[in-house]
C-alpha cells in the first residue's frame, strides 16, 4: 500500500486490538477462527508435544491458590503488533517491518527462516514451520484464497488479519466512504462470543477501543520493556465505571 | 504465450484459468474450462456468503458461510440471528473440516466381509434405496423396526416419526452422550413439573445480577453456549456500571467456574441440598422483596440448613452470604446445570435449584427465567424429546431378545456414546439388519450392514426450531452451501424415497418429491405472520428471504411468562444421593464431562479441534484424568503418569492432569477420545473412552441416566505418557521436552 510512506502519518489509522478479560470465557473460538481465516496448518501431537505447535492466537491459563480458594484466569495471547518491535531490527532479510498502520508485517517470500525474530520476541507469539504443512485432500478445499499457505522454513504470526482489513477498506472505498467503527474485524473478534475482542483504530478518539484504552481497566504486556503493544488489555473482576 | 495468439483468445483462456484454478486450488493438474455460463451467484473469485443454520450441537445458532468459486471457505455467525448474534463457538468454526473431511464415506456402502470387516462395498443408491423398502415390506411386523436417533434437527424428526407412524411401528428412541451429559431429558421433565411445559425455560444471564449456575457448563457445551456466552459478556461489561455476580456450584472447577467469581466446590450429588439451604435461609430470614418469599414457605418446611450445608460440604455462612446475595439482588437467576442430572437424586437437585427462581420471584421476569413465545412457530416446533436411559435400555432388551429385525440408526453412536455395560454390542450383533446413516465410519457404523452416508449439514437442506429459545420466536434456516462433494444422500431424502417405493399409508404421509420442497412447504406456514423480521409479499418472495436472513424470527422480543403448577406448593423432597461402588473398595467419585473442544466425541475426527488446547490444562490431541494435588500425592502420582482407573464395571489406563481446581474425592475424565473407529485423526491419539467406566445406572424420577454417580479407585502404573500441552510444567517455556 502506498501508504506504508510516511510511516508517522496522524491520518494512517493505528489498528490496536483490545482484549476484555473479564468478557473472556477462554472458549478457544478465536483459535479455530483463526486457523480457518489464516491457512493456519496442523502439526499433530508429537511435534505439539514439541511445542512446535502453531497457533496464532492462544488462551494462556493461569492457576491462583490452593484448593479450595483456587481461580483460574484466561488471557488470550497473540503478536502484540508492538510500536517498538524487538522482531522488527534482528531480520537480517526485511522479511519482519512496520508498516505505517503500525502492524508488525512479514513477507513470508523474504523469509530465509533464521528465527532470530522469534528469539527476539519477548511475548512467545511468533511461530515456525519447522516441516511443509499438511492438508490431506480434500482439506484443501478449505484454505482461504485470499492468504498464502506457507511452506517449510517460513516464521509466521498474527497479522490483524490484514486482508480482512483491506477487504472491508476497499467495500467502503466501492461505496465511497470510510470504514466505519467496528466494520473491520479480524476472525476471532468476529466470532468471539462473550465481545471480549475489540478491534479498531487508535488514531480515532472515539472508537470504540479508543475509549477503552482510556478505561482505568487498561494495561499493556510486560510495558517495562518499552515495547508499545498494540494489543490492549483490560483487567477482570470489576466494573466498567 | 504463443505469439499467434489474439486477444480474444488469450481473454477466454485467462478467464477459465483462473476459475478452474478457483475449483480446485491445490491439485497441480488441472483442465481448463471456459466458465461460459457460470451458475448463478458465482463470480470467479468473489465470495457469496450463503446463510444457514450450524449443526455442530443441537443449539441452531445461525451461520454465515463465505463461498469462492463453489467452495466453502469460512464459517462466522450470522449477525442478525436472535440465537447466537454473529458469533460461534470453536465447534461452529471447525464445520468446515467436518464438510472436507477426508475419511468421509463417498457413496452408499455395503459391508462385503459382513458386520465390523471394515470392507465395504459401493452401492448405487436406486439399488440400496429398494433393498432397505424390501426389509422395511418383509417385516413379519412393524413392531420389529426400530429407529435410534440423536438430536436430529426439527424437519429430520418431523419425516422419521410421520413415517415410524404410517408403518404402524414405534416411535423413534433418542439418545446422544450431550443430550445425557447435557441433562437434556431431565430439563425437560424439569420444566413439565413446574411450567406445565416440556419447552427448556431461557435464563437470562444478559440481565441477571446475580448468577448461581448448579453444575451447569454454560460457557463450554451445555444447552445453548454460544448464547449464554453472549449473555455471560453483557453480564459482565455490557451494562454501565452495573457487574453481575457468578457463582458456579460444582465438584470440579470447570472453564465454567473459572469465568465465575466464586467456585463453590460442593460434594458430588449434594449440588440440591446447598440449594436447599439457601431456599431456607431466604424464607428464615426473611431476606428480599417484600411478600415475594410468603407463599413458598411451605417448600422448604422439611429442610434443615445445618444439615444441608453438612451434607452439602458448604460452610453455613457462606450459605448465608450467599442466600443474601440472590434474594437482595433486584434481578437473579439460579440455573439447575447437566451435572445435577446426572445424579441419581438428579431430579430433586433441579427441583431444590428451580424453587430458588420461585422464592426470589424471578419467574416470567428479565433478568431471571422464562419461557420462549412460540408464536406462529408452533407447527414446526416437533423437536426430538430425549428418551430416557431407561427407554434405550428397552430397545437394548428387545435387540438382545431378538425382537429387532431391522436397526435404523441415525446422529448418534451408542457403541461409543452408551456406558459399555448396557451391553449395546452384543444387542446389536443380534439384530439381523443394521443400517447407519453416519457420513463417517464411527464404532456403530461398523456393525451396520449396510450405510447410507447423510449429507453433512453444509450440504443440505432443513429448518430447526431452537431449543431452548430466544427472548422471542425463532426458527433457523439451513439450506445447502456447496454442492454436495459426493455421492451422499441426505436421509430425509432416503425417507422420502422409502415412503415411495413403500406405497400406501407411508407414501401418503410423506407426499414430498423432494428436501427441498419438504422444507419449502413446512416453512410456508411462517409466511403473512405479523411479527416477522422481514416482509414478504408472495410466497416465493418469502421462500427467498427464508434463506437469505438464515430463518425467521420475530421483529421484537417476546417473552411468555411460565404458568406455575401446582407442585410448587408441596414441600420439597430432600433426596441424598447414590453411587455405584463401595466407598472403600472405590474411594473416588467419577466425573465424565463434555469437552468444550470435542462435546461428547462427536468433534474428535477434526485435526482443527484435536489441535486444539482444552482451555483449562491446555492439552491438545490428548486424554487424561484430573486428580487433585493432594490426592495425587496421597496416590504417589505426578503429572503425565498413566494411572489406572476402575469402576465396578471397567477399567482404562490414562495420564494424569494434576489440577488444583478439583476437589479431592473426584477424579475427572472428558469424554471425546478413544474411539475405536471414526476416521484418522481419531486414531492419532492415545485415549479410552470413559463410558467403559459409567454403571448404567438412573435417577428413577427422570429415567435419565446417572452418569455421574459411578464411584472409581485410581492406581499408578509406573510409566509416564507426555501429554502435549500448551503450558510448560517445568517453566522453561516452549520446547523444553525431556
Amino acid at each position: 500500500m502506498a501508504k506504508d510512506a510516511n510511516l508517522s502519518s496522524e491520518s494512517n489509522p493505528r489498528w490496536v486490538l483490545a482484549v476484555d478479560l473479564d468478557r473472556c470465557t477462554g472458549c478457544q473460538a478465536c483459535v479455530v477462527a483463526c486457523h480457518a481465516e489464516n491457512n493456519v496448518p496442523v502439526v499433530g501431537e508429537v511435534q505439539a508435544a514439541y511445542g512446535r505447535w502453531m497457533h496464532w492466537i492462544i488462551i494462556q491459563r493461569y492457576w491462583e491458590g490452593e484448593y479450595p480458594n483456587v481461580k483460574a484466569r484466561f488471557m488470550p495471547v497473540m503478536c502484540q503488533q508492538c510500536t517498538e518491535a524487538p522482531c522488527e531490527p534482528v531480520c537480517p532479510v526485511f522479511a519482519t517491518y512496520h508498516n505505517g498502520e503500525g502492524l508488525n508485517a512479514q513477507i513470508y517470500n523474504r523469509c530465509i527462516g533464521t528465527r532470530f525474530c522469534g528469539s527476539a520476541c519477548p511475548y512467545k507469539v511468533r511461530t515456525f514451520n519447522w516441516y511443509q504443512p499438511e492438508f490431506p485432500e480434500p482439506l484443501t478445499e478449505q484454505l482461504n484464497p485470499d492468504v498464502t499457505v506457507r511452506t517449510r522454513g517460513i516464521m509466521e504470526k498474527c497479522t490483524f488479519c490484514i486482508q480482512r482489513i483491506r477487504r472491508a477498506e476497499i467495500d467502503a472505498q466501492v461505496g465511497g466512504r470510510e470504514p466505519v467503527d467496528g466494520e473491520i474485524q479480524p476472525a476471532c473478534v468476529q466470532t468471539c462470543p462473550p465481545d471480549a475482542l475489540i478491534f479498531g483504530d487508535l488514531n480515532d478518539v472515539d472508537s470504540r477501543v479508543s475509549q477503552l484504552a482510556r478505561s482505568r481497566r487498561s494495561f499493556r504486556l510486560l510495558p517495562e520493556l518499552g515495547t508499545a503493544p498494540g494489543v490492549i488489555y483490560l483487567k477482570g473482576g470489576e466494573t466498567n465505571v | 504465450m504463443p505469439r499467434n495468439l489474439n486477444r480474444r483468445e488469450f481473454l477466454k483462456l485467462a478467464a477459465g484459468a483462473s476459475a478452474a484454478a478457483g475449483l480446485a486450488p491445490a491439485i497441480h493438474s488441472v483442465v481448463i474450462e471456459p466458465f461460459v455460463n457460470p451458475p448463478e451467484e458465482e463470480l470467479p473469485g468473489q465470495a457469496t456468503w450463503y446463510a444457514s443454520t450450524c449443526r455442530q450441537c443441537s443449539a441452531g445458532c445461525g451461520i454465515v458461510v463465505r463461498t469462492i468459486d463453489g467452495r466453502a471457505k469460512k464459517i462466522e455467525g450470522n449477525p442478525l440471528h436472535p440465537i447466537n448474534r454473529g458469533k460461534v463457538c470453536a465447534r461452529g468454526q471447525a464445520g468446515l473440516q467436518v464438510l472436507y473431511n477426508p475419511d468421509r464415506l463417498r457413496n452408499a456402502v455395503r459391508q462385503s466381509g459382513g458386520r465390523g470387516s471394515r470392507r465395504f462395498e459401493a452401492l448405487y443408491w436406486p439399488e440400496a434405496l429398494d433393498l432397505l423398502s424390501n426389509k422395511i415390506a418383509t417385516l413379519s411386523s412393524a413392531e420389529r423396526l426400530a429407529f435410534l436417533g440423536g438430536m436430529m434437527p426439527s424437519h429430520v424428526y418431523l419425516l422419521v416419526t410421520r413415517l415410524l407412524e404410517a408403518l404402524g411401528a414405534n416411535p423413534p428412541i433418542v439418545y446422544d452422550l450431550q443430550s445425557a451429559l447435557e441433562g437434556r431429558g431431565a430439563a425437560a421433565q424439569l420444566s413439565q413439573a413446574i411450567f406445565g411445559t416440556p419447552d427448556l425455560p431461557v435464563y437470562d444471564l444478559s440481565q441477571s445480577d446475580v448468577v448461581f449456575s448448579f453444575g451447569a457448563n454454560l460457557l463450554e457445551t451445555w444447552m445453548s453456549p454460544v448464547a449464554q456466552s453472549v449473555a455471560y459478556g453483557t453480564m459482565r461489561q455490557g451494562l454501565m456500571g452495573n457487574r453481575g455476580l457468578f457463582v458456579q456450584f460444582e465438584p470440579r472447577l470447570s472453564a465454567t467456574a473459572a469465568s465465575a467469581d466464586e467456585w463453590i466446590p460442593v460434594r458430588p450429588g449434594a449440588e440440591g441440598f446447598a440449594a436447599l439451604a439457601i431456599g431456607r435461609i431466604i424464607i428464615e430470614e426473611r431476606l428480599g422483596h417484600v411478600g415475594s418469599y410468603r407463599s413458598q414457605a411451605v417448600l422448604y418446611e422439611d429442610v434443615d440448613v445445618g444439615a444441608m450445608a453438612a451434607a452439602s460440604d458448604v460452610p453455613v455462612d457462606i450459605l448465608r452470604r450467599l442466600a443474601r446475595a440472590f434474594a437482595d439482588a433486584d434481578r437473579a437467576v439460579a440455573i439447575p446445570g447437566g451435572y445435577l442430572a446426572g445424579q441419581r437424586n438428579g431430579f430433586a437437585s433441579m427441583l431444590a435449584v428451580q424453587s430458588l427462581n420461585l422464592v426470589a420471584a424471578q419467574v416470567g421476569r428479565e433478568g431471571g427465567v422464562f419461557l420462549s413465545n412460540p408464536g406462529p412457530t408452533a407447527a414446526l416446533r416437533e423437536n426430538p424429546p430425549v428418551n430416557t436411559f431407561d427407554e434405550v435400555m428397552e430397545l437394548t432388551r428387545r435387540m438382545k431378545a431378538g425382537e429387532i429385525d431391522l436397526l435404523l440408526i441415525h446422529g448418534t453412536n451408542p457403541l461409543y456414546e452408551l456406558p459399555a455395560a448396557t451391553g449395546f454390542a452384543e444387542a446389536i450383533s443380534r439384530v439381523p439388519f443394521v443400517v447407519s446413516f453416519s457420513p463417517f465410519v464411527d464404532e456403530t457404523a461398523v456393525w451396520a450392514d449396510l450405510i447410507l452416508p447423510d449429507h453433512t449439514y453444509l450440504e443440505s437442506w432443513g429448518y430447526q426450531v431452537p431449543l431452548p429459545g430466544a427472548d422471542r420466536p425463532v426458527v433457523s434456516s439451513q439450506q445447502p452451501v456447496v454442492r454436495p462433494l459426493y455421492d451422499t444422500l441426505a436421509t430425509t431424502e432416503v425417507l422420502l424415497g422409502l415412503a415411495a417405493r413403500l406405497g400406501g399409508k407411508p407414501a401418503e404421509a410423506l407426499p414430498w418429491e423432494d428436501e427441498a420442497s419438504f422444507v419449502e412447504e413446512m416453512v410456508g406456514e411462517l409466511f403473512g405472520s405479523s411479527l416477522a423480521a422481514y416482509d414478504a409479499r408472495t410466497p416465493s418472495g418469502f421462500w427467498a428471504l427464508w434463506r437469505q436472513y438464515g430463518g425467521w424470527w420475530s421483529e421484537k422480543p417476546i417473552h411468555r411468562e411460565p404458568d406455575l403448577t401446582e407442585l410448587v406448593e408441596k414441600p420439597l423432597p430432600v433426596s441424598e444421593p447414590q453411587f455405584e461402588g463401595d466407598q472403600d473398595d472405590y474411594p473416588f467419585h467419577l466425573y465424565p464431562y463434555s469437552s468444550i473442544i470435542l462435546s461428547d466425541g462427536r468433534g474428535a475426527n477434526v485435526p482443527w479441534l484435536q489441535e486444539t488446547p482444552d482451555p483449562m490444562t491446555t492439552v491438545q490431541w490428548g486424554m487424561w484424568v484430573e486428580i487433585n494435588p493432594r490426592t495425587a500425592s496421597t496416590l504417589g502420582v505426578s503429572d503425565d503418569d498413566i494411572v489406572q482407573v476402575e469402576s465396578p464395571y471397567g477399567m482404562l489406563e490414562v495420564p494424569a492432569v494434576i489440577y488444583p481446581g478439583i476437589r479431592p474425592d473426584v477424579v475427572a475424565i472428558p469424554v471425546g477420545q478413544g474411539h475405536q473407529d471414526y476416521g484418522r485423526f481419531t486414531q492419532a491419539v492415545k485415549g479410552s473412552n470413559p463410558m467403559e467406566l459409567v454403571a448404567p445406572i438412573t435417577d428413577r424420577s427422570t429415567g435419565a441416566l446417572a452418569w455421574g454417580a459411578t464411584r472409581v479407585r485410581v492406581k499408578p502404573t509406573g510409566r509416564k505418557q507426555i501429554l502435549a500441552r500448551l503450558e510448560s510444567l517445568d517453566g522453561k517455556g516452549r520446547e523444553s521436552l525431556e
